[in-house]
């Protein structure tokens, strides 16, 4: 019987930590996200060479922001335009760390770089304190804004 | 009509005044930036403050009157109480260090593992705790409810003299709001008005400095966390006391395992006032927390990314880096009659 009790006990403490919302996108969206790991999985990944802090290049699998932005239903695309021009996102790290993105900096049709939400560094996953979410912004000369551990994106207008 | 009319104008005068909610007016230091938020349904009034203070100062709000929010909350250490950790109404000691309450208005996670997210909510918590004041918010209205002093009060205030929770903590929140230090010798200097010593110069250059080593700057990097005008920034951090954390600090708030052992990044404003040091005060000196940041830090699953590594600082930067911190103590903020105990200067 305690073997049961356990086993339940297990089992429920296994779905709580796979269930857990990893990432939540909100604000001025059409759809806010509360994404699980499996949800971000599933997204679109691209590759993305860059110099890291240690000047060495690293490889990172990572997810355009835009694909989420696109998810969300934030104005992106055509709709960037007008006072939608004024909107930003805000990135918020587990530790209450912030940086801030203006639309067009994450949106293709503006942009010639590709800001992504990474998860894995030259074939692994990204380590604890750095992940498992974390921006890489190519070619940005200062990493401040490489925000690690990444728990939410919030979409709002500037006021 | 003309009577009429007189007769309106003063009721409307005489209503107003029986509010007397005239609007609180903050001095914001420019450096500090206005990236807060004062609540819509909480504005600022000068009868809120006043009343907020009596409350703080006011052991009635303890379960046995013998102590208020200032036993543990002391303007003389910053609003701070000398102790590891505060002793309660029951005589117990609660379970983490006691807060400094300087420039509230700009903390965005209340408590050491930042549970409550408005000073509203804040306020009412360590009146309810059995280890802190240990009396219910309802049952400490109805207590103010009974004495003559406190319903007119209320009504000036908020427009009632019905006392609830509610309008405690907002009393409280207008008073906490109003604590700004921002008028130590470092504020000075930044103004041209004070010449740092050269112990003090070489500390703070100590403090904000990232060391790179091909360069041959040596810095402790405090600022990382503790940069900015305020001298905290709003993160919560593992900084390497345990290996083997008992407290879960943090991750009780977010339920993530990443955030095990996560504790505020406390201000450094007054910091020489406000020891003993850290969530569980185990550092009674300043020297004990710059060796601990120097040579002693303990590695666990979520020590903070940016303390990994000693930093050996030698005993001259050490002694530097303590000259500095004492440059944050503003002795203004200290003895601000405005923020003294009411109920001994009325």
């Amino acid at each position: 019987m305690k073997k049961l009790l356990s086993l339940f006990g297990f089992l429920v403490w296994s779905w709580n930590v796979s269930a857990q919302v990893v990432l939540k996108v909100t604000g001025e969206v059409n759809t806010p996200l509360q994404l699980q790991a499996s949800d971000l999985k599933a997204l679109p990944h691209t590759e993305v060479r860059t110099v890291d802090k240690d000047q060495k290049e690293h490889h990172y699998s990572a997810i355009p922001l835009i694909e989420l932005l696109k998810k969300a239903g934030v104005t992106v695309g055509g709709q960037l335009r007008g006072e939608n021009l004024v909107k930003y996102a805000l990135v918020r790290a587990a530790d209450g760390y912030e940086v801030l993105f203006a639309l067009p900096e994450l949106d293709p049709e503006f942009s010639t770089r590709t800001i992504v939400l990474a998860d894995a560094v030259d074939g692994t996953p990204l380590p604890a304190g750095l992940g498992p979410y974390r921006i890489v912004v190519p070619g940005e000369k200062k990493p401040a804004r490489w925000i690690r551990e990444v728990r939410e994106i919030e979409i709002r207008f500037a006021k | 009509m003309l009577r009429w009319l007189i007769l309106l104008s003063s009721a409307v005068v005489l209503a107003f005044n029986l509010r007397n909610d005239t609007p609180y007016t903050l001095t914001i230091p420019a450096s500090f930036g206005h990236r807060y938020t004062i609540p819509a349904d909480n504005p600022m009034t000068v009868e809120g403050v006043a009343l907020g203070r009596f409350l703080f100062y006011d052991s009635l709000l303890s379960k046995n009157n013998t102590i208020s929010c200032s036993s543990c909350h002391q303007q003389n250490r910053a609003f701070t109480d000398g102790f590891a950790l505060s002793i309660g109404v029951n005589g117990r000691t609660t379970a983490r260090n006691s807060m400094s309450l300087a420039n509230l208005l700009w903390v965005r996670h209340f408590f050491w593992d930042g549970h409550s997210p408005t000073l509203e909510d804040q306020a009412l918590i360590p009146m309810a705790h059995p280890d802190e004041l240990g009396l219910a918010p309802e049952k400490a209205a109805r207590k103010l409810q009974q004495t003559a002093f406190y319903p007119p009060k209320f009504k000036r205030a908020f427009g009632t003299d019905s006392i609830t929770p509610l309008l405690m903590a907002k009393a409280l929140a207008q008073f906490e709001r109003t604590l700004i230090s921002a008028q130590a010798p470092y504020d000075q200097y930044l103004r041209h008005q004070y010449t740092l010593t050269a112990a003090e110069k070489r500390g703070m250059d100590l403090f904000m400095r990232t060391s790179n080593v091909a360069k041959g700057i040596r810095g402790a990097n405090c600022a990382h966390c503790h940069g900015g005008a305020q001298f905290f920034q709003n993160v919560f951090h593992n900084n390497g006391l345990d290996a083997s954390p008992l407290d879960p600090g943090r991750q009780e708030v977010t339920g993530f395992d990443a955030d095990f052992a996560r504790f505020r990044v406390p201000t450094l404003r007054n910091i020489a006032v406000t020891g003993p040091y850290m969530h569980d005060g185990r550092f009674r000196t300043l020297e004990e927390v710059i060796d601990h940041y120097s040579e002693h830090m303990a590695s666990s699953r979520t020590l903070s990314t940016d303390l990994k590594g000693p930093m050996h600082l030698t005993s001259s930067e050490k002694k530097d880096l303590i000259a500095f911190l004492h440059t944050l103590t503003d002795t203004e903020f200290l003895q601000n009659p405005a923020f003294s105990n009411p109920f001994l200067t009325q």
